[in-house]
């Protein structure tokens, strides 16, 4: 499954490599020094710890959120709560740490913990209202991002704004609260082995346990879970709890690992970058690591590029779409669930009984 | 030139690109002016032949000869100017199309830039009365039923100057009149001096229909001889390779106390197809109750009532003489229901997921498959093994994805978890549709042994042949309601069975 799974992997990435050179090598051949600009976004992240640091950093929400999504995925549901959630459950984790008083080695655990459940509620919230009244967790979770963000900033303004700072962000988080850093010269936290484990254990749940091969029956085939008797509300319920879970606890983690307060004006886009990774790594929790670093990494040296050549930020945005545009239809291309959703999710639902004989396939 | 036969394969081999050997060293003929039955198991290489011979496959060795004349057939396109068209099993028709519109799609008569409707109309009626296949040409293909919609499917082929015409397994969504009739216009085609080949595993039909038959077997011609020099049962040994189908015949067998009955069941949908009224029935301990009807008389409500898929509107179901009412189909699995779906692909299993999963889905959270929150899947494995062992399910290795696995194979697979309840209630729902003569034959014995064991079974099937071999007692459902009762016995025949299920005469 790993094997099979890895070779569209790479076959995806190295399209990548393809079409970031298409943009890329126009782009560069406009400067000065066309080399020196392709040498600094393929090299340049490695030539100093502090941006190859910054790969990591960058990784680490992103595998979380991967995680988040291709748990959903894997049940069917195509819920995008997970920018959201990442969102509040930074700012949840924030609020928590500020107002509740704790001792200093409770902050960080008992914060995340309330950040990932009070986020978790833009995943639950459109993971019931499919449960209870078939409505599209699509919609209704992209809705609530923004109502998420709102209310977030309404918080930060009134309850955790420091009138001191000169801008709207939160008081000071507390030391004792931050996620000890690992590697010296960069900033590479704890969050990240939270991440890799997470990653990990995703797989174990989703190949090892009965829950995970449930809610892999429900997304490959409702039909076939009906059949069977399972539960299927409770399963589509269940998979997008335990993934808004993932994603507010990745932006509690954020919060603690690497900001000094919280400071997000709007929804950072970890959750969008979690839906691309979990779309490259094809659903695969352990393929979520190779892919969010990858992704990671073009960002990173698109960063370099735009910081130390003429090239306009919108240059490397462009990379991004591009990069955008490939993962996600070379997956709607091979991905027959994610087809469904695009061509109407209808479709597979009023699918004709009729004689389906499999001789054709068989000879 | 006037001897060569009209087609000929000359040492047809083909590989496909798994490695799979579909066809080895295949060499027969075909003579002009014939309906030529061509038989064999699933994956014997019936319909790779074909696909070769209407150009959606090429071969990997050997050629293919028209008139003598080695042809490349590289493409459908290719075929059709060559005078070959085929009917294929599932139709290649634009639904909300009219049937006008779906016989000139692609050689539409024109006025300037426009399509000549008038023509074109003109020209489908003439065609429908010079073969005698009469549809009305302005009716929507969704409209239609099934029969008339293969009509529309030959028409459209005849509607291409063919020579040869190819139908893939014609009848497998027939009724028996329906049938007949086809068969009457293939002869019809025949005398006009079409070629017809005809590709089926009912050897009634071949019998019925065709003056020569090929056989194939595991990819390789096993026999090509006239039809009226070889015995019914020699034709079954060829084509299975091994004994003959034995004959079971059951009947009037009603046994132990009623382990399902439904009383006055009725369901109301928006689907006519899952509409019941009024029903009353009680099926057995040890009992094979076989329900007989065209697709879609109620067929589909019946099974979702008894699954717990749906509540039925009106009327109740007892489970052992306890109401079944509100309970899912979870629980009904745990009071001993088993179910082998119609559709085994969309509702039997999983194609993207691996044997294992398949045939434990469902069992999974029994002691034996689970501890705690995790899986056993070691101990799933061999329970795989062993079910594939036991059903002799043909299959690369446990861990191949159900897709890998050809129809019988999969509803083998699919059997042997639904069996491995040991169930006290099975719904058989078409359980050996498009499989080879082999498996069914093994599925009938295994059905046959649950009765005996005491299991109670609903036996809904299309398949007359299957239906009266199988069944003790039959009911007719027609539009819903059952219109007839009977109890099975040898002068039970499916021409007894036909005007019931047409709805033509109630005798219930």
């Amino acid at each position: 499954m790993i094997r099979s799974a890895l070779a569209s992997f790479v076959i995806t990435a190295v399209l990548l490599v393809v079409v970031v050179g298409i943009v890329l090598v126009p782009i560069a051949m406009h400067m000065p020094d066309p080399l020196a600009v392709l040498d600094m976004f393929v090299f340049g992240p490695f030539r100093n710890p502090r941006h190859t640091g910054n790969i990591i950093e960058m990784a680490t929400p992103g595998m979380m959120c991967g995680l988040a999504v291709a748990i959903m995925l894997r049940a069917g549901m195509f819920n995008l709560g997970v920018e959201g959630a990442f969102f509040l459950g930074g700012l949840a984790t924030v609020a928590t740490v500020l107002l509740v008083p704790l001792p200093g080695w409770a902050m960080a655990p008992v914060g995340l913990a309330v950040g990932a459940v009070v986020g978790s509620s833009v995943c639950a919230v459109p993971g019931l209202l499919r449960a209870r009244y078939d409505a599209s967790e699509l919609v209704s979770s992209l809705m609530l991002n923004f109502a998420a963000l709102f209310i977030g900033l309404f918080i930060v303004n009134y309850f955790l704004r420091d009138p001191t700072a000169g801008a709207m962000v939160s008081y000071k988080i507390p030391n004792d609260a931050r996620l000890p850093r690992l590697v010296a010269g960069t900033r590479i936290h704890l969050g990240t082995i939270i991440a890799v484990a997470g990653c990990l254990l995703g797989a174990v749940y989703l190949f090892m346990t009965r829950a995970g091969f449930e809610s892999r029956i429900v997304g490959l085939n409702p039909a076939f879970a009906a059949h069977l008797g399972l539960p299927i509300r409770w399963i589509l319920l269940r998979s997008q709890l335990i993934g808004g879970l993932i994603a507010a606890g990745a932006g509690g983690i954020e919060m603690l690992g690497l900001y000094q307060r919280f400071s997000w004006q709007g929804l950072p886009g970890n959750g969008w970058t979690g839906v691309v990774v979990a779309i490259l790594a094809r659903d695969n929790p352990i393929l979520l690591i190779p892919a969010a670093l990858f992704l990671s990494y073009l960002q990173v040296g698109g960063d370099l590029i735009s910081r130390n050549f003429d090239v306009p930020n919108e240059a490397v945005g462009l990379i991004q779409a591009l990069v955008l545009l490939v993962v996600t239809s070379s997956a709607i291309m091979r991905n027959p669930r994610l087809l469904r959703l695009v061509s109407g999710r209808k479709a597979a639902a009023n699918k004709t009984p009729g004689p389906k004989v499999a001789e054709g396939s068989a000879a | 030139m006037t001897n060569a036969p009209l087609v000929a394969f000359a040492g047809i081999s083909k590989t496909y690109g798994n490695g799979t050997l579909a066809l080895d060293d295949v060499s027969f003929s075909i003579a002009g002016g014939v309906i030529h039955a061509i038989c064999g198991e699933n994956g014997a290489g019936k319909s790779t032949l074909m696909k070769i011979l209407f150009g959606l496959e090429q071969p990997s060795s050997g050629s293919v000869l028209l008139d003598g004349k080695e042809v490349a057939i590289t493409s459908p396109r290719v075929a059709a100017e060559q005078g070959i068209g085929m009917v294929h099993q599932h139709f290649s028709l634009v639904p909300s199309l009219s049937v006008t519109e779906n016989i000139v799609l692609g050689q539409e008569p024109r006025r300037g830039a426009f399509i000549d409707r008038a023509a074109a109309r003109q020209r489908v009626v003439d065609l429908a009365q010079r073969y005698n296949l009469l549809v009305d040409p302005d009716a929507v293909v969704r409209t239609l039923s099934v029969a008339a919609q293969q009509k529309v499917e030959i028409l459209k082929a005849l509607s291409r100057d063919v020579r040869v015409l190819i139908l893939d397994e014609p009848t497998a969504v027939l009724t028996p009149p329906e049938t007949d009739e086809l068969f009457e216009r293939l002869h019809d085609l025949r005398a006009v001096g079409l070629t017809i080949l005809f590709i089926s595993h009912k050897l009634r039909e071949v019998r019925a229909l065709a003056s020569h038959v090929t056989v194939l077997r595991a990819g390789r011609l096993v026999g090509d001889v006239p039809l009226d020099s070889v015995e019914d049962d020699a034709i079954a040994r060829l084509v299975m390779g091994q004994a003959e189908r034995p004959k079971l015949k059951r009947g009037g067998r009603v046994s132990g106390a009623a382990t399902v009955t439904l009383s006055g069941v009725s369901l109301a949908a928006r689907d006519a197809a899952d509409r019941l009224h009024d029903l009353d029935l009680a099926i057995h301990a040890g009992e094979i109750l076989g329900v007989a009807g065209v697709d879609g008389s109620g067929q589909r409500g019946l099974v979702s009532v008894l699954t717990g898929r749906i509540q039925p509107s009106a009327g109740g179901i007892a489970y052992d003489g306890h109401s079944i009412a509100g309970l899912g189909t979870a629980a009904l699995r745990q009071r001993g229901l088993a179910h082998l779906p119609a559709d085994r692909f969309h509702d039997g299993g999983s194609k993207r997921m691996s044997l294992v999963e398949n045939a434990i889905a469902g069992a999974h959270r029994l002691a034996a498959f689970s501890s705690g929150p995790f899986l056993k899947r070691r101990a799933m494995e061999a329970r795989t093994v062993q079910m594939i062992e036991r059903y002799n399910v043909r299959a690369p290795g446990p861990r191949a994805p159900l897709s890998a696995l050809s129809g019988g194979n999969a509803q083998k697979l699919i059997a042997a978890r639904e069996f491995a309840t040991e169930p006290r209630f099975l719904i058989a729902d078409q359980p050996t549709r498009g499989i080879d003569v082999a498996a069914a034959a093994f599925l009938h014995e295994r059905l046959s042994e649950l009765a005996e064991k005491g299991c109670a079974i609903l036996l809904i099937t299309a398949d007359l042949d299957e239906l009266l071999a199988l069944s003790d007692r039959i009911v007719v459902l027609y539009a819903g309601r059952i219109v007839a009762r009977m109890e099975n016995g040898p002068d039970l025949t499916p021409e007894r069975l036909g005007p019931s299920m047409l709805g033509l005469e109630s005798a219930a």
